[in-house]
């Protein structure tokens, strides 16, 4: 990955920031509004008030890690933290 | 991106902050001119007279006026003279769609008052760019994430945040610029922090809805049910029904005692047995945003229907991040105090982009240096969003006065005067030298800022304080164009150094 001209290593950080962030803090919110022992209305919001945070750690991590593969961790951990949040939905899909 | 966290960090915050930067300037410069969005208001509309008139008086002559012209409507609104706004406003239909007739608060006759965006503009620029509303939401969010990532990577690569609080070395060129840069960054931190957080609160599930699609399956209607923002039922049968209606006024006594000044009310099927009034408080009674609550009476016996809402507390915590940024709250000196620090953040984000081109221009001043037509880009846009921002802003105040009152589409052609001028200030940056566009365009503006007194209404302590607070900030941009026009470090330090070679 080293190896690929910055242009396209800024592009790869910049869309692993923006896109990559996004599913992150998404996923994580989900995640947190499921697990939060509160009444669904309270549970979103207090889900939601820190999903900025998350974004912005994403958005950091993205271009200070080492390598451009690297950058796209938020992506890959977004998919469980997504799957205990619409867990009901996705065995509903199952079934 | 680069070797170290610091480095990679202040690469991000350099090329994040430039090309976002312009952006985000705008988009502080409005939120700190919107501080004064009804003053701004009262300003740009000439023919509104500011008379002390009881709230009670003016709603009974806003009654009278409906009751005459509009019998027949579905809904009466009534805004209601307050300390900030001194205009009496009736309208039919819904309050946000805007409209409506402005009535002298004292002899309850209308009055013709010449269309404006107002101070209303800025605070729409604000949060959306003047785009379609949806996408504007979208673009500012997107902006005030890269703003809130500027200031944390800002705090990681500034790492003697303390000692250097207390730095200041002025007229050193790139040196003063980057003291100027990081002490009113540090100074008045925790403002930026809370600033920017705040305004992605506002929309937070619009951007990020994911509690709602894990908990409620997507359905927002059913998410604001839980929250218990149901409305009132409208009674369908009695409102065919004729009936006499309750006087307003106790009715607004109660409600002031209940919930602090009054910003209006409306009336729903008038002149029927299905009557509603719903009493709306002023925003800034307390921290917590109270927009949409009401106090609903029943418009024939005047009994209350429903009273305003206590907060649980995660939606009251909500608010009051709301509220924090809407400032609303503490009166004219909180007003004065968000206006101050506001006008801190725009500094910090100009110096910012200036720094960027002070950093660079040794080497790529001259013309052959590969790279130049890029550092000529940034220059340019500098001097347009920077100091050309500042001149449409102020250009908009001068349209709203000068443009032909019965001009069709007015409103228009004021939004068209803001960004015309815009486009001429970045057209004008391209074809000048750069100190020369900076020291031009910060100049006019100055002169358009102390100019605004030459329009009068100073009897009248609202625009009075539109006028002195223009004139300070015509002579501080003055004295910005003065010293950047004066202020030539470089040579200085060459004369300063013939100088000692001459005494030695």
């Amino acid at each position: 990955m080293s190896r690929s001209p910055t242009w396209l290593q800024i592009l790869s950080r910049s869309s692993a920031a923006l896109l990559g962030g996004y599913a992150f803090s998404y996923a994580a919110t989900a995640c947190l509004a499921r697990l939060l022992p509160l009444s669904p209305g309270d549970a979103v919001i207090v889900a939601t008030l820190p999903t900025f945070i998350f974004y912005t750690l994403a958005i950091l991590w993205a271009f200070a890690s080492r390598d451009a593969l690297r950058a796209w961790a938020p992506l890959a951990v977004a998919a469980p933290l997504a799957l205990v949040g619409f867990w009901p939905q996705a065995l509903e899909w199952l079934a | 991106m680069k070797n170290t966290f610091t480095q990679s960090m202040a690469w991000l915050h350099t090329w994040a902050g430039l090309i976002f930067g312009w952006l985000l300037f705008a988009i502080f410069v409005t939120g700190t001119l919107a501080v004064f969005d009804k003053e701004l208001n009262h300003w740009m509309q000439a023919e509104i007279p500011a008379t002390p008139v009881s709230q009670a008086a003016a709603a009974q002559r806003a009654i009278a006026y409906l009751q005459a012209h509009e019998p027949q409507a579905g809904n009466w609104g009534v805004s209601l003279p307050t300390e900030r706004s001194p205009g009496l406003r009736v309208s039919t239909g819904d309050r946000r769609h805007g409209g409506g007739v402005q009535l002298d608060p004292g002899t309850g006759e209308a009055i013709a008052v010449r269309d404006s965006v107002g101070g209303n503009f800025f605070f729409r620029f604000h949060f959306t760019l003047d785009l379609p509303r949806n996408w504007g939401i979208f673009v500012v969010g997107a902006l005030a994430l890269v703003m809130l990532a500027a200031l944390v990577t800002g705090i990681v690569i500034h790492k003697k945040i303390f000692k250097e609080f207390f730095t200041f070395r002025p007229n050193k060129g790139q040196r003063s610029w980057l003291d100027f840069h990081n002490a009113s960054a540090v100074l008045l931190l925790p403002f930026h922090l809370m600033i920017t957080y705040t305004g992605l609160v506002i929309f937070m599930l619009i951007y990020i809805p994911a509690g709602v699609d894990a908990l409620f399956a997507g359905d927002n209607r059913a998410y604001f049910q839980a929250q218990g923002n149901s409305r009132l039922e409208q009674p369908r049968g009695l409102s065919k029904q004729p009936a006499e209606m309750v006087d307003v006024a106790p009715l607004l006594a109660q409600a002031e005692a209940r919930l602090g000044p009054i910003a209006g009310f409306n009336i729903r099927n008038p002149n029927t047995a299905g009557a509603r009034i719903e009493i709306r408080p002023e925003l800034g009674n307390r921290i917590a945003l109270s927009k949409g609550q009401a106090m609903v009476f029943d418009g024939v016996s005047g009994q209350l229907l429903s009273d305003v809402s206590e907060w649980r507390a995660a939606p009251l915590t909500q608010r009051v991040m709301v509220g924090l940024h809407f400032a609303q709250f503490g009166g004219y000196p909180m007003r004065w105090l968000y206006f101050v620090c506001g006008v801190i953040s725009c500094v910090m984000i100009a110096s910012g982009l200036v720094l960027f081109c002070v950093k660079r221009g040794r080497k790529y001043a001259a013309a052959e240096v590969p790279g130049h037509r890029w550092y000529r880009l940034a220059e340019v846009c500098n001097v347009g969003f920077v100091a050309g921002l500042l001149l449409a802003c102020v250009g908009l105040l001068w349209a709203s006065r000068l443009l032909p009152v019965e001009l069709a589409g007015r409103e228009a052609w004021e939004v068209r005067a803001f960004f015309g001028l815009w486009l001429l200030a970045l057209l004008h940056a391209g074809i000048r030298p750069p100190r020369r566009a900076w020291v031009e365009q910060l100049g006019s503006a100055a002169l358009l800022c102390i100019g605004l007194v030459a329009f009068g209404g100073l009897e009248d302590a609202l625009r009075l304080g539109v006028a002195a607070c223009a004139l300070v900030l015509g002579v501080l941009l003055g004295l910005v164009a003065w010293r950047v026009q004066y202020a030539q470090p470089a040579v200085r330090n060459v004369k300063a150094g013939r100088r000692v070679e001459a005494g030695a």
